[in-house]
């Protein structure tokens, strides 16, 4: 296996677009990033599309030539990755995969997703399918009701409290106040968080992401060709997928997700690196209990602390371990498909020192975790300019 | 059927096919063999803990009732 380097990162401002299709949205962020990696669609070699739901949302299918022969980019192989929110993560996994065994050498990865032409409940039905239709969601489960369910069994195992879970929503919004591409750039109060209208309970709306468009991309090179291309490479030190069962009622113990600790097992072991030395994280807080979770699943804290340990702020930009600087998929927004892909250009925007009020001093080692379904697909991405 | 509450939650917010039943409870119960099975309360509302009868089962679905008293007595006496 080669060393792979990311060369190029583009991505658009998240939020609700009526005017604009699926396709012009993966084609901006597309733009953007060949533009930043100064490459020509011509020489793209492979496309990997990560999408969820592009044919429920839209109606169109066969989305990745779709949108790469828009990009110019004629001939490559173009393969769209579906593995519900952990989408853009798995494209991007396959295409570093493709990379680092010198199948291909530039290859672009985008994730997209336009969710907003659809009205809340339906939206809700589709996200519904990345469940297990014949069980859990046939019995009136909610992608809310599943992470609320995970909530009650966190809350009743380790005391973890309602306002531990607002103290993640507080905190993220406060971040993604500060960015430029968030969907909701709202700074909320505990009382807000605490008091708003129930979802699936203990969850509240401010425990729940947003329902956005958008798109992100990035480009990978080899990384002994790719300064060649930018002054700005960042290294891809670990990259790795995982997966378990789709039903949270299959799962032995569902305060704990097996995929994430084997992706981030693998991950730091092909990065040489442990917890410890991740600098900063952007993690799946699709739900606020998910990042909670996502936390101890990670290794940054140990199990059942994950709570405690926001409240006390150590997640905080300020903090020792500065989570969803970006502010996360609760305030920059979840456009499913894209938000895999958009967690690494975060973290490249970081480690480029690119990333304007939000940007952090210690800034060198950053991971990225992408989870889809309630646990059944896991992505885990360590980044840095080593 | 009986069996114990291991998780549940109130849905308020559902999709289409479910918006007549809001607000309802969802939970998942481990059954007497071990396994578990992601069903619906009919009825009084249940935590974790909690032991439930399974009371029917409509299109594959089973909804649970919360277990009364006399099966309590039964199970812990």
């Amino acid at each position: 296996m080669r060393p792979v380097a990311l060369i190029g990162a583009g991505k658009m401002r998240f939020g609700a677009f009526p005017d604009r299709d699926l396709r012009s949205l993966g084609v901006e962020a597309g733009e953007k990033c060949l533009k930043n990696g100064h490459v020509s669609p011509s020489q793209v070699e492979a496309f990997c599309l990560g999408n969820f739901a592009g044919p429920s949302f839209t109606g169109q299918n066969h989305l990745a030539p779709y949108i790469s022969t828009a990009l110019g980019i004629r001939d490559v192989p173009a393969t769209r990755f579906e593995a519900a929110c952990a989408s853009g993560g798995s494209a991007f996994f396959h295409a570093f995969s493709a990379v680092a065994s010198g199948l291909y050498d530039c290859v672009l990865v985008a994730g997209v997703e336009k969710m907003t032409s659809q009205p809340t409940a339906r939206v809700t039905e589709i996200l519904a399918g990345a469940g297990d239709c014949a069980g859990e969601i046939k019995a009136g489960s909610t992608f809310p009701s599943l992470f609320a369910m995970i909530a009650r069994r966190h809350m009743h195992e380790f005391g973890t409290t309602r306002e531990h879970l607002a103290a993640v929503a507080v905190k993220n919004h406060a971040n993604g106040a500060l960015n430029p591409d968030a969907h909701m750039r709202k700074v909320i109060t505990m009382e807000q968080a605490l008091n708003a209208r129930p979802v699936a309970e203990p969850l509240g709306l401010y425990d729940c992401s947003l329902i956005s468009d958008g798109a992100a991309a990035v480009l990978l090179m080899p990384a002994d060709r790719a300064r060649d291309f930018t002054d700005k490479p960042v290294r891809i030190l670990g990259v790795a997928q995982a997966s378990d069962f789709v039903a949270l009622d299959q799962k032995p113990d569902i305060t704990t997700f097996p995929a994430v600790r084997r992706a981030a097992q693998k991950a730091y072991e092909m990065a040489g690196v442990g917890p410890r030395d991740i600098q900063f994280a952007e993690v799946h807080d699709c739900f606020t209990i998910a990042e909670i979770v996502a936390l101890e699943d990670l290794g940054f804290i140990e199990r059942g602390l994950g709570g405690v340990w926001t409240q006390l702020g150590h997640t905080k930009p300020t903090g020792e371990k500065p989570i969803n600087v970006s502010g996360g998929l609760k305030s920059k927004g979840h456009p499913v498909g894209a938000t895999g892909v958009a967690q690494i250009c975060d973290l490249v925007a970081q480690i480029r020192c690119e990333a304007g009020e939000m940007q952090l001093k210690r800034n060198a080692l950053g991971l990225a975790q992408n989870l889809g379904g309630s646990g059944a697909s896991c992505v885990v991405s360590i980044l840095g300019n080593v | 059927m009986i069996g114990t509450v291991y998780t549940e939650t109130v849905v308020h917010l559902a999709p289409e096919a479910f918006a007549k039943d809001v607000p309802y409870q969802v939970v998942i119960v481990a059954l007497e063999d071990g396994s578990r099975v992601t069903g619906r309360m009919a009825g009084d509302r249940v935590t974790i803990g909690d032991l439930v009868e399974r009371v029917a089962v409509r299109d594959g679905v089973p909804f649970f009732l919360k277990a009364s008293s006399r099966w309590t007595n039964v199970l812990f006496t």
